[in-house]
């Protein structure tokens, strides 16, 4: 049976097909002003590649800020629940879930069945999201494609005591003042992200192993960082952005083959 | 059929206003329900229950502390505001300095009549406690004589105690109807029945609860139950917060907050003779705030049993932010909680409260609690 897992995210639409338990299309669309447009042209094409026909799509569940706008999934899934089904599509050992993606943080802990036992996301601040790195990429003039291998090359460690945005700004720019390498400051930069996550994250319990996933999962400087913080190696999905999606669409399978056992309409 | 206590909740200042008008008599505005309403009700005063707006505001700033909990600096703010300008006096009893922050900037501040800090001692579980309480409302009594020129008899205090037991009998009737499959009034039904009892006069509030308490049981709200809360926590009057709490598919069936079930709970027992005294045991034995729950911890076990009781699957535990007394809880509420199978989610409430994350995580926490059917 071929199920259908949207994730109507607040800046991206994300669909993935699934079929056995393999994924077998995939599409991302920037949603912009017309989310309904992007939500067509994200299925259309994600249906493309899988090569299937809209007969054969068993059950599709909705994620994602905007879970509610996806008029043809036939139920939802909170991000909380999607993060941890995705995490555990990919890695069966997996018990914790870290997704960072631009303005926000989360920590799901769950068990085998990706069932979740706790769950913690970031208060209003944006120190601990994707955005805040975006700013400190732009603050130090580095591409930030560049940023996360840039910090890499750090062996020094400076502590960075701002817990918001905007005070970091300007405590990046008197250490910029105060001639400090690029690579150091972009180190800094990542090991406070890192920092206020893993004592998030702490929060729910640290359960091995540990999956990281969202936008930030791309920063290799972040990644190291965490490493370090967590005292762990988190695993990576591929395409990591996706693993929302995927735990939408595993659901949708479950859901729908729950369905067809009890019969029709059910 | 619960409109009238909205409309009360709701409108509090307009209602207080009127009732000086139509009585011609004083209200004193209070910062912390172990104020003893029954010797201001002796005395024919209106107690009403300062209470925050949940509106952002830039007044209290030179007066309190950033640090100090959104509630009591919301609180001030009205008074800043001029929205308790009707008030004859304020009064607090101890309980929390963040609170009594706001009592003593108040009385600087906004001069009135007549302002009574009562020492409610924090070691209720002394012997001496009662004895103690007792003899600070003799002071108090007396203090309250002397401003309004009256003397208040015992059988006025007898008055006054049926009045503030009958509320409480009623509200609590009325909470316990909300054990069952079908709760016939919603958490924010209840949050506005509370609030308004501190808010009204006790006379109007046990009319009307004696006018739909017999009609409530054959009541249905005609909306789906969902999962069944609770909600735990300081104060908390934040209606919008339950209305969205009840509109992803939960119901609050009930609570442990000092504008719920603390304030009603128990009632004070005849003891044959000495109204003060029935007055203070009634206070020192009480569902205590965590200001006062030493050296044994009284509350979790009664906060538990209320969740057994009331047959919740999930609590949520709101910790007003700086909130120094129910922060100190909720680890220990937390555990407890979690070894009697009943999850909890944590959240931190300021003045306002972002509904929209907040949505996020009460949707995943309900998701949470329905796991087991899902898979
Ligand atoms: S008990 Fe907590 S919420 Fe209540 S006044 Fe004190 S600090 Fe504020």
């Amino acid at each position: 049976m071929v199920s259908i897992g949207v994730d109507m995210g607040a800046k991206n639409v994300k669909v993935v097909v699934l079929r056995e338990n393999e994924v077998i299309g995939k599409a991302l669309v920037t949603a912009g002003l017309d989310t309904e447009g992007a939500l067509k042209e994200a299925l259309q094409s994600a249906s493309r590649e899988a090569g299937i026909d809209y007969d054969e799509v068993g059950n599709i569940t909705a994620t994602g800020a905007g879970r509610k706008d996806v008029p043809m999934a036939r139920d939802e899934l909170t991000e909380v629940g999607a993060a941890a089904r995705g995490a555990l599509f990919h890695f069966s050992d997996a018990r914790t879930v870290i997704d960072v993606g631009a303005e926000e943080g989360r920590g799901v802990r769950f068990n085998a069945e990706g069932r979740v036992i706790d769950f913690v996301i970031n208060e209003k601040c944006a120190a601990g999201a994707g955005a805040f790195t975006e700013a400190m990429a732009r603050a130090l003039e580095v591409p930030l494609e560049e940023f996360g291998p840039l910090s890499l090359k750090s062996d020094r460690e400076i502590p960075m005591n701002a817990q918001c945005a905007v005070f970091a700004e300007s405590e990046v720019v008197s250490l910029v003042h105060a001639k400090t390498p690029k690579k150091d400051i972009a180190r800094a930069v990542h090991d406070a992200i890192a920092s206020r996550i893993t004592s998030m994250v702490r929060r729910v319990g640290v359960e091995e192993r540990v999956a990281l996933v969202g936008g930030l999962a791309y920063n290799v400087g972040f990644i190291d960082s965490l490493n370090r913080d967590l005292e762990t190696e988190v695993l990576i999905p591929p395409d990591p952005e996706y693993t929302a999606a995927i735990g939408a669409a595993v659901v949708a399978a479950e859901r729908g083959a729950k369905a067809s056992e009890g019969g029709e309409n059910s | 059929m619960m409109e009238q206590f909205q409309e009360w909740a709701q409108e509090r200042h307009s209602y207080a206003q009127e009732w000086k008008k139509q009585t011609g008599g004083k209200v004193v505005g209070y910062f912390c329900t172990y104020v003893p309403e029954e010797i201001l009700y002796a005395a024919d005063i209106l107690p009403v229950r300062i209470l925050g707006s949940h509106e952002p505001q830039d007044v209290t700033e030179p007066h309190i502390f950033g640090m100090f909990c959104p509630f009591c600096r919301d609180c001030l703010a009205q008074g800043l505001k001029g929205r308790f300008d009707y008030l004859d006096g304020i009064m607090i009893a101890q309980s929390c300095i963040h609170i009594r922050q706001a009592f003593t900037s108040w009385e600087m501040h906004l001069p009135t009549d007549f302002s009574y800090y009562l020492p409610m001692p924090n070691h209720v579980q002394s012997k001496r406690a009662t004895p103690f309480l007792r003899g600070e409302l003799e002071k108090f009594k007396g203090a309250v004589e002397e401003w309004t020129g009256t003397t208040i008899t015992d059988e006025k205090l007898n008055t006054g105690i049926d009045l503030m037991n009958t509320n409480r009998r009623l509200q609590k009737q009325i909470y316990e109807l909300r054990q069952g499959g079908n709760p016939p009034i919603t958490g924010l039904e209840a949050m506005y029945l509370t609030i308004s009892s501190q808010t009204t006069s006790k006379e109007d509030h046990n009319r009307e609860m004696e006018r739909v308490v017999s009609e409530l049981s054959d009541r249905s709200t005609g909306r789906s139950i969902g999962t069944r809360l609770m909600l735990v926590g300081s104060e908390n009057d934040d209606t919008e917060f339950v209305n969205m709490v009840e509109s992803v598919g939960a119901t609050v069936v009930i609570d442990d907050h000092c504008t719920g079930t603390r304030y009603f709970w128990n009632e004070s027992e005849p003891n044959g003779g000495d109204p003060l005294e029935e007055i203070a045991r009634r206070y020192v034995d009480r569902p205590a705030c965590p200001t006062k729950d030493w050296p044994d911890r009284t509350r979790i076990p009664h906060v538990l049993k209320m969740a057994k009781e009331w047959d919740v699957a999930g609590a949520i535990l709101i910790q007003q932010k700086f909130c120094d007394p129910h922060e100190l809880d909720i680890p220990a509420l937390t555990k407890a909680f979690h070894e009697a199978g009943i999850k909890t989610l944590f959240l931190e409430f300021d003045v306002t409260v972002p509904l929209g994350p907040f949505r996020v995580r009460v949707e995943a926490f309900l998701e949470m609690l329905s796991d087991e059917d899902l898979f």
